[in-house]
């Protein structure tokens, strides 16, 4: 198949890793984890005023770095393929253009690319990254929720043991905690507004937490 | 009449707001402001509720946490009953509906009276261990009875319609109370730029202050309260919390906050409200300004209603405007209550006497008192009360200058309220709960917190020092030592001014002796609550409890909501004189959380119902609901357990499922089965490592089943690992183990094998996962993709990626049901797509749906083991029969193989995993059976090893079975039997587990 690829110039060669475009044609539309809850329904009908305000940015192209950020040729090909320096501040991201790296430990990332920019980007690694370092694709088994209005803070210190202070948490910052009974990456986006990313099989059970740890400020829901 | 005990003015209830209420089923008014312990005593209400053991009736003793007696019931309809609420804490609203919750069957005729009357002989401490231990077989239908006689409330038997919550919280300074300590601390703090949580357990801030006429700067101590609440909430990072009792300090200062949020507005949280939430906080620092009780004088009939604790009298007359009798008589042992005696006399009716324990009472209460013409009896005590169902009379004596004995006659005083004070006992629950044992100091005539590994603070009455102008100081220092532990510079706060008392020395007086010795005299209660006596305290003495905390065990003193808050001080010195020793010498017990009681719901949160445990869900869940999947927990996932069609019964399903796969082809979602993407030169090394069989040679699109062992040797996992490239690996796991699997490899590669370059990504959640199964497989897989699937080009074990159903797909030839097998992976945002173009295209070869139960059984018939079920950490791969799945000859060691070598592990005689063949083949044994070799050898039978897995398998038409036997694999044929508990003994023939194409020919096609 002529978008599976593998290393070594020589197709006689063994490949020591594949990346594979993971996404059909056009005509084939993904459902996020959050399809069966159809928002834009809801966003449609609900109330359009509220404390707390839900989206769900769905069908990003999400991808696991792990590499070794003081190596200076692979920091160097990844701040090249991926316009922006890893973080290598603990708890930090940046973000460039549709692009956004998060630090998750000292040799793992997340990156976030439109989800038709993944695959591409899986390849300019494959090609160009020097040394042991893996990208793993979790598109499929992540999903982001954008969580802002007046009482975001509230509810996440309902769901959440992390201290989401400004003077703690600044914009900017991310952390990889317990966020109700599962786990969620939590980044802060704005003043009040905050980005989480759960894993498709939580979400569900995370949306249902969200509506209830909101129902007290009203919650609006957008598309 | 309404409201007889109301005054015309004071007090901080809002007289423009009547408000109605029940109690005991009879409606009553009182105002905006009350608490319902107030509105009752407005009410003239004296009958609360019936004490534990002897059922007498009490009253309202205290105005706040500590009242012993009045507990209720509250709740208009079933479902939003609460126990345990004290009426001095509920905050009136319209229609409130409480009920005493101590008489049986109601307070004002109560059946155990007369029980209580003989009980009260009956019944001394001890009784429950010496009655009720024996016969041991009856102790739940005494149990029930002792309950219900008991009375402490009841949980509501319908679903609670209220929202309930936890928050977490983090702050610099964490203030315990809101009196005028606590809000002297809390501005300082504010003022010095920390986050501050300042909260009380009253509806409004101010402690003392709202119940006293001090002033502060000159105006009334209710003005300077409104000041600083308002500067406190001007600052963004102060949280101000009324209505919130601080329930418990726990260790790293961790203290949970019971916040009550609409309990004060109506008997259901107003829509979408949260009726309750408990805070979980994180304090750097705190400051315990938890004030402290009013010790109530231990004398002769002290539970008769009427009988208050002085400080409580002075509240419901200044806060609440209510004045609780027409004749006080004030025992006190200390210049302080004397205030009690001037508000009663000065709110316009009558104070019959003062009597003071002391010889000369001095100070400027003292000569307040004598300028309004009050009669003082000093050098006496009220030895007794007569009255029962309220004070009519009560009996004063002369004591000795110790107070031990009675000394002079005795007169009789007309009187409905004794009032008495034996001195404050500072609130040291909190500062208990992290294991700080309180220090006595006999200045204060009472414990003060002790040393404490928390970063802890105290401040105002809790120190031991009673004055306001006390608490301000301490107030302001505390938050200034918290700030500069902070690292933030502390402002300066002059201390406000306060009005100057003198007053004379306390006594150190607890137990108000009678003429008769204690043994004989009228009940004198020290623990109201659980009808603790001094009598019954000495008695426990008598009977050799001489450690403070076997009398508090013995006699029940200080048990349960009451946390001793009234009762443990004069318990510990009854003890204390009557074993002849100081009370530090006998030493204190310590409290423990919740300070006072807290709702199941606050605890819970939103962690119950639906949000019990988080339910996962793969991208094909919505198929299986809409086709009628019945479901199964697997960990938290909620995997289709069977496709029932309409009428069908579980059996018939799970039949129909099983033929349908293996005559035709059917289809399961494996999309929970753990998967790890394992990159990196060294990654087949690490396989090896960590598998017991050989990674070294598997070729890149190739799959390979492998055991995973722990160090002992036993089995804990189990799956196939994929070569996609090289260094490029996808490894499965069971269900269940996914998570333990990623840890362990991170485990071992980070501690024990740093050098080797792998990395580990779970991709779980990923891929859905979908297995079409069975001899038409093929065919439908070659509908759906243009990839060469043939026997030739894509073989068992193999693996290929292609295009299925439009969708990229990794497809992998594998077989758990011994069939022709395919297992599709795609990115989950396309599971959905692809299950139903499957079905789409399946329908002509009947594809059949099925779940965990038809996967169990196939599984079986192949017998194929599943860990965690056929095995139990207690089974090594020989045990399973499985020696071929450990090669012994890799370089390098594998994790698990000296374990398996131990002298243990080779014996002959284990436990091994065999089949099971019923004799009779429509019997089916239950899993769990244990097995014998002579099932008529004497109980208890030598066992030889259970049943793992045990079904009807339709396909064969016949039960079959795997389990562990004892030397199980050299008994092939042999006999083994089942003794099951109704009595049948099932026998069975031991045989290979694979009971279906044992040369593999279905899967090789």
């Amino acid at each position: 198949m002529s978008d599976v690829k593998a290393t070594g110039a020589e197709a006689t060669s063994v490949p020591t890793k594949v990346v594979m475009n993971q996404l059909p044609g056009a005509g084939i539309v993904g459902q996020s984890p959050l399809h069966h809850a159809d928002l834009e329904t809801v966003a449609k009908n609900g109330p359009k005023q509220g404390g707390v305000k839900f989206k769900e940015q769905k069908l990003m192209g999400l991808l696991t770095l792990r590499c070794n950020a003081q190596n200076p040729e692979q920091a160097a090909v990844a701040e090249k393929l991926l316009g922006v320096a890893l973080p290598t501040t603990p708890l930090t991201s940046v973000e460039k253009g549709d692009t956004s790296v998060r630090w998750i430990s000292p040799d793992e990332w997340l990156i976030v690319v439109p989800g038709n920019k993944a695959f591409a980007l899986e390849s300019a690694f494959f090609a160009d990254m020097p040394g042991h370092y893996s990208l793993v694709n979790v598109s499929g088994g992540t999903t982001i929720y954008q969580l802002s209005g007046a009482n975001v803070k509230d509810v996440l210190k309902k769901s959440t043991p992390v201290d989401i202070h400004d003077s703690e948490f600044p914009v900017g910052k991310v952390v990889s905690t317990v966020f109700a009974k599962s786990s969620a990456v939590i980044r802060r986006t704005g003043e009040q507004s905050f980005e989480l990313v759960v894993r498709r099989s939580f979400a569900d059970y995370l949306w249902l937490w969200i509506q209830d740890a909101s129902r007290e400020f009203g919650l609006v829901v957008e598309a | 009449m309404a409201q007889k005990n109301r005054l015309q003015s004071g007090g901080r209830v809002d007289r423009t707001k009547p408000v109605s209420f029940t109690y005991n089923g009879k409606k009553y008014q009182g105002f905006a402001g009350d608490t319902l312990a107030s509105a009752l005593l407005a009410n003239g209400v004296d009958l609360v509720g019936r004490s534990f053991k002897y059922s007498r009736p009490r009253g309202i003793v205290a105005a706040g946490a500590e009242e012993p007696n009045a507990i209720m019931q509250i709740g208009a309809t079933e479902a939003t009953q609460v126990p345990n609420v004290r009426a001095t804490q509920q905050e009136l609203f319209d229609g409130l509906v409480a009920g005493s919750t101590n008489g049986w069957p109601n307070v004002e005729t109560d059946l155990m009276g007369l029980v209580g009357k003989v009980g009260g002989k009956m019944m001394p401490p001890g009784f429950y261990y010496k009655t009720f231990m024996f016969p041991q077989s009856m102790w739940e239908t005494y149990e029930q009875f002792i309950r219900k006689a008991a009375g402490l409330g009841r949980s509501p038997k319908e679903y609670d319609p209220d929202i309930y919550d936890n928050i977490n919280q983090h702050c610099d300074v964490m203030i315990v109370g809101a009196g005028p300590a606590g809000l002297a601390a809390a501005l300082v703090a504010a003022r010095g730029g920390a986050r501050v949580i300042i909260a009380d357990e009253q509806n409004e801030f101010g402690g003392s202050l709202l119940s006293s006429k001090e002033t502060i700067d000159g105006k009334a101590g209710s003005a300077w309260v409104s000041e600083v609440v308002k500067e406190l909430a001007t600052y963004k990072d102060v949280q101000m919390l009324p209505r919130s009792t601080v329930n418990g300090y726990h260790d790293h200062n961790f203290l949970t906050i019971h916040q009550r949020c609409t309990d004060h507005i109506a008997d259901r949280a107003p829509n979408g409200q949260v009726r309750q939430r408990m805070h979980r906080v994180r304090a750097k620092w705190v400051v315990l300004a938890t004030g402290a009780h009013e010790r109530p004088l231990v004398f002769g009939n002290n539970d008769v209603p009427g009988c208050m604790v002085a400080s409580a009298v002075s509240t419901y007359i200044n806060r609440y405007g209510v004045l609780p009798g027409n004749e006080l008589v004030l025992m006190t042992s200390n210049d302080n209550a004397y205030r009690t005696a001037l508000d009663w006399h000065d709110a316009g009716r009558k104070v019959v006497a003062i009597v003071d324990s002391r010889r000369n009472p001095s100070g400027d209460l003292v000569s307040a008192a004598r300028d309004r013409g009050i009669n003082i009896i000093a050098g006496s005590g009220v030895i007794d009360v007569h009255g029962s169902k309220r004070v009519q009379e009560v009996s004063v004596a002369s004591l000795s200058e110790d107070g031990s004995r009675v000394t002079g006659s005795v007169q009789k005083l007309r009187a409905d309220t004794v009032a008495s004070s034996g001195g404050w006992s500072p609130v040291v629950h909190l500062s208990c709960h992290t294991g700080s044992r309180p220090v006595w100091k006999d200045d204060v005539i009472g414990f003060v917190p002790g040393a404490t590994v928390q970063q802890q603070l105290i401040a105002g009455a809790i120190s031991g020092d009673f004055t306001t102008e006390g608490a301000l100081s301490q107030g302001i220092k505390a938050a200034q030592e918290a700030l500069s532990k902070l690292g933030k510079s502390a402002p300066e706060m002059a201390v406000p001014k306060t009005d100057k008392v003198v007053q004379g020395k306390p006594m150190a007086l607890f137990h108000i002796p009678h003429s008769k010795p204690t043994s004989q005299a009228p009940k004198q209660f020290v623990d109201y609550q659980n009808d603790v006596t001094a009598a019954g305290i000495e008695l426990a003495c008598r009977e050799g409890f001489e450690s403070i905390e076997h009398v508090k065990r013995y006699t029940a003193m200080g048990f349960g909501t009451d946390q001793g808050k009234l009762g443990n001080i004069n318990g510990m010195a009854i003890a204390a004189k009557f074993l002849n020793q100081s009370i530090p010498e006998t030493g204190t017990t310590i409290f423990r959380p919740n300070y006072t009681p807290i709702t199941f719901g606050a605890i819970a949160g939103r962690n119950c119902g639906e949000l019990f445990d988080p339910k996962r869900y793969t991208a094909m869940h919505k198929w299986h609901v809409e086709h009628g999947a019945k479901f199964e927990d697997v960990g938290q996932w909620k995997r289709p357990w069977y496709f029932p069609k309409p009428g069908e019964s579980m059996h018939e399903a799970l039949n129909r499922e099983c033929v349908a796969t293996r005559e035709s082809v059917g289809i399961l979602d494996a999309s929970t089965l753990g998967k790890i993407d394992i990159q990196g030169k060294d990654a087949r090394e690490f396989l090896g490592r960590v598998y017991s069989n050989a990674w070294a040679k598997l070729p890149v699109g190739k799959c390979r089943y492998g055991l995973m062992l722990k160090e002992d040797g036993m089995v804990f996992d189990d799956g196939v690992t994929s070569c996609l490239g090289d260094n490029h690996f996808l490894m499965t796991t069971t269900t269940g183990g996914a998570a333990g699997v990623l840890n362990w490899l991170e485990l071992y590669h980070q501690t024990e094998w740093p050098e080797l370059e792998v990395y580990f990504t779970s991709v779980t959640d990923h891929w859905a996962t979908m297995t079409i199964s069975g001899p038409n497989s093929r065919k439908l897989l070659e509908e759906l993709t243009d990839a060469d699937v043939s026997k030739e080009n894509f073989g068992f074990m193999d693996w290929k990626p292609m295009e299925v159903a439009g969708v990229p797909a990794r497809v992998f030839r594998i077989s758990f049901t011994g069939e022709l097998s395919f297992e599709i992976n795609v990115q989950a945002n396309y599971g959905l797509h692809v299950w139903e173009k499957l079905f789409e295209h399946g329908a002509k070869y009947n594809l059949t749906p099925y779940g965990t139960e038809t996967m169990h059984i196939l599984r079986a018939e192949k017998g194929f083991i599943i860990a965690g079920q056929d095995t139990d950490g207690s089974v090594h791969p020989y045990d399973l029969g499985m020696g071929w799945a450990v090669s012994m000859n890799k370089p390098f060691s594998f994790i698990g193989k000296r374990g398996m070598g131990r002298e243990d592990c080779v014996r002959k005689d284990r436990k091994q995993l065999v089949g099971i063949k019923t004799i009779d083949p429509n019997v089916v044994l239950p899993e769990g059976a244990q097995g014998v070799f002579d099932p008529s050898a004497p109980i208890p039978m030598p066992m030889v090893g259970h049943i793992t897995s045990s079904y009807w398998s339709a396909n064969l038409g016949r039960s079959i079975a795997m389990g562990f036997v004892k030397g199980g694999l050299d008994k092939m044929g042999e006999k083994v039997y089942y003794p099951l508990a109704d009595g049948r003994v099932v026998e069975a023939e031991i045989c290979s587990p694979i009971f279906l194409d044992p040369k593999g020919e279905r899967q090789n096609v």
